[in-house]
């Protein structure tokens, strides 16, 4: 008796001790990387989704750029973001990227007054330079878009731009060599969406900040203006060129709209009123910011100026009238009654804020 | 059983007391409102007119009221330090300040515009209004107290009365008004509407017409002073709604 039980006691031991041999063993966390749904016995080997940071740090005198808290800046995230901007697998046609019409010497836009699709067709306003871009509060030149990922959804599908649909896009990511694998690496996903593609690109484009033109290193104390940049300074911020007004603070834009006199009514482009209906917005456009202004002519909504000195001369002669004209621009006739000397001035100031580095940064 | 009764009255003594003991507060909220000739203003419009006769529109109204505070026998309570209000923004036309401990409040005080203190370049710069409200360090620093702007003159020409610390001096003015507002248990939330009565700015005792303003008011301390003082005299009023 005593001997059966040895024997059953043995048997058992030998059961068990099998069951330790042979467990399927692997990662059994599902939250990770390589989960492995059928593993009993955790072996340690999980590996984590995990991204390294991108930090923006807060340019001097800028605020806090706002982050949407579904789309963290990503080392990841914006060189995938780099990486779509540049190439031409989001157009229909695989002939154009996004930085066909936002060239990087152009501060991000388009030398040319319209820009033109893959189907040779003309748009109707100037590309936008993409510029601190995350200190934005809308998106296009009427602010229709008010995050860059909403605003990345449009030039795709346009069919005076990159004329494509999300789905043909779509294909050609998840079908790619190299994205499936950096789409994972910076989202964790195994599918390639639309939504991820934007999110992306709006990471990249937030990552593009100038803040080290020659106006940064004078209000630094690194270097000096000279006596014609500090006179254009002064017109600038002052009532006698009431510039800073719209393009004020170290951003150089308010993120308001303003019908800065342009045209006479009726308009051809109504601007902010296409978006709000409302009759008071009409010929309205969203201020751009000055900075690398230099680089990034032609000027206005419509690309209507070649120079800067157009520019200026607009502002000098007081614009023409509507009824719409900002109650700032509205001395008809009147105009700023600038002397050569500070339109010469005030032209070189505005250059004092070309940012070199960000131009022909890698 | 005289025992038990004792100790249950004193239960239930305590329970009451504990009850008595928990403040009972009432939430306030402040209003802004802004009227032209005592009419709500109607933005967009050219039908007001000045004691200069000039026939004006209102465009955009954006300014600060600051140190809000209301006075009881004993000291004072402040509801909020700064307070920005916009008028294309309903949202900034009243805040609520909750838990107004019971008191007599006798009055009610506030600043037109930012004080020294708080006048300060770059102070507020995470706030959305530092873009647009910011007054250029070359004039003094700091932020605009004020933005009021529109058409005069048939639309044909713009005004812009804009007010703030022409380098660097003070123009914001401090408002006290009387008020009889006793917070007690009974009372429940309560209202007080602080009102801004736009034409005022431009009549008295300075009488002010758009077409001196020239190139712009901000660096015309004399049209400082004037708009400070007819702010002074009778722009701000208070109700309170109970």
């Amino acid at each position: 008796m005593k001997n059966l039980m040895y024997l059953l006691l043995g048997i058992i031991l030998l059961i068990s001790c099998k069951k330790d041999l042979a467990p399927i063993s692997g990662c059994t966390d599902s939250t990770a990387t390589n989960y492995n749904p059928s593993a009993i016995t955790e072996d340690q080997s999980c590996i984590y989704f995990s991204t390294t940071p991108f930090v923006i740090e807060t340019p001097y005198e800028f605020p806090e750029m706002k982050i949407p808290s579904d789309n963290p800046m990503t080392i990841e995230g914006v060189a995938l973001g780099e990486k779509l901007f540049k190439d031409p697998i989001l157009s229909a046609n695989n002939t154009q990227a996004c930085i066909d019409c936002h060239k990087q010497n152009s501060s991000f836009s388009d030398p040319n007054q319209f820009s033109t699709g893959i189907d040779d067709i003309q748009g109707n306003r100037n590309a936008s330079a993409l510029i601190n871009l995350g200190w934005n509060t809308s998106f296009f030149w009427d602010g229709r878009s008010l995050t860059l990922e909403e605003q990345a959804f449009e030039p795709v599908t346009n069919t005076i731009e990159m004329h494509n649909t999300w789905m043909n896009v779509e294909i050609a990511l998840n079908s790619d060599k190299e994205y499936p694998f950096l789409f994972k690496e910076a989202f964790n996903i195994n599918y390639i969406d639309s939504i991820h593609v934007v999110k992306a690109i709006a990471q990249f484009e937030r990552s593009l900040i100038s803040t080290n033109s020659k106006l940064d290193r004078y209000l630094r104390n690194e270097e000096q203006l000279t006596i014609s940049e500090l006179n254009g300074y002064v017109i600038f911020n002052t009532e006698k060129g009431d510039c800073f007004h719209c393009h004020g603070t170290n951003m150089f834009m308010d993120n308001q709209f303003h019908n800065n006199g342009l045209d006479t009514e009726p308009f051809i482009d109504l601007g902010r009123a296409k978006v709000t209906l409302d009759v008071s917005d009409n010929g309205k456009f969203k201020t751009p910011t000055l900075r690398n202004i230099e680089m990034s002519a032609p000027y206005m909504h419509d690309g209507r100026f070649a120079t800067l000195e157009e520019v200026v001369e607009h502002y000098d002669s007081g614009g023409k009238y509507s009824t719409t004209v900002d109650p700032l621009m509205k001395k008809l006739g009147v105009g700023l009654q600038l002397s050569n000397q500070e339109k010469i001035d005030l032209v070189a100031y505005l250059k004092t804020l070309t940012d070199n580095e960000f131009i022909d940064s890698e | 059983m005289k025992k038990k009764l004792i100790l249950i009255s004193i239960i239930a003594f305590l329970f009451t007391a504990c009850d008595k003991d928990k403040p009972i507060t009432t939430d306030i909220t402040i209003n802004f409102t802004h009227t032209v000739d005592s009419f709500d203003l109607i933005t967009n419009s050219m039908i007001y007119t000045n004691d200069a006769v000039e026939h004006y529109d209102v465009q955009t109204l954006k300014y600060f009221i600051s140190n809000i505070t209301l006075h009881d026998d004993l000291g004072y309570t402040v509801l909020k330090d700064i307070h920005f209000i916009d008028i294309s923004d309903e949202s900034t036309f009243s805040f609520t300040y909750d838990n107004l401990p019971n008191n007599n409040y006798y009055a009610i005080s506030y600043t037109m515009g930012l004080d020294t203190i708080k006048n300060i370049s770059n102070a507020y710069i995470n706030e959305d209004f530092h873009a647009t409200m910011f007054w250029p360090d070359m004039m003094g620093g700091g932020y605009h107290y004020m933005k009021l702007e529109g058409d005069f003159n048939d639309s044909l020409s713009g005004y812009a009365t804009h007010t703030g610390g022409t380098m660097g001096m003070d123009y914001s003015f401090n408002h006290l008004d009387n008020i009889s507002l006793t917070i007690d248990d009974d009372l429940g939330d309560v209202y007080i509407n602080i009102n801004m009565e736009i034409n005022n700015w431009y009549n008295s005792p300075n009488q002010i017409e758009f077409s001196s303003y020239g190139m712009g008011i901000m660096g015309d301390m004399q049209m400082q002073m004037d708009i400070q003082k007819n702010g002074i005299t009778d722009v701000f009023s208070v109700t309170i709604d109970k």
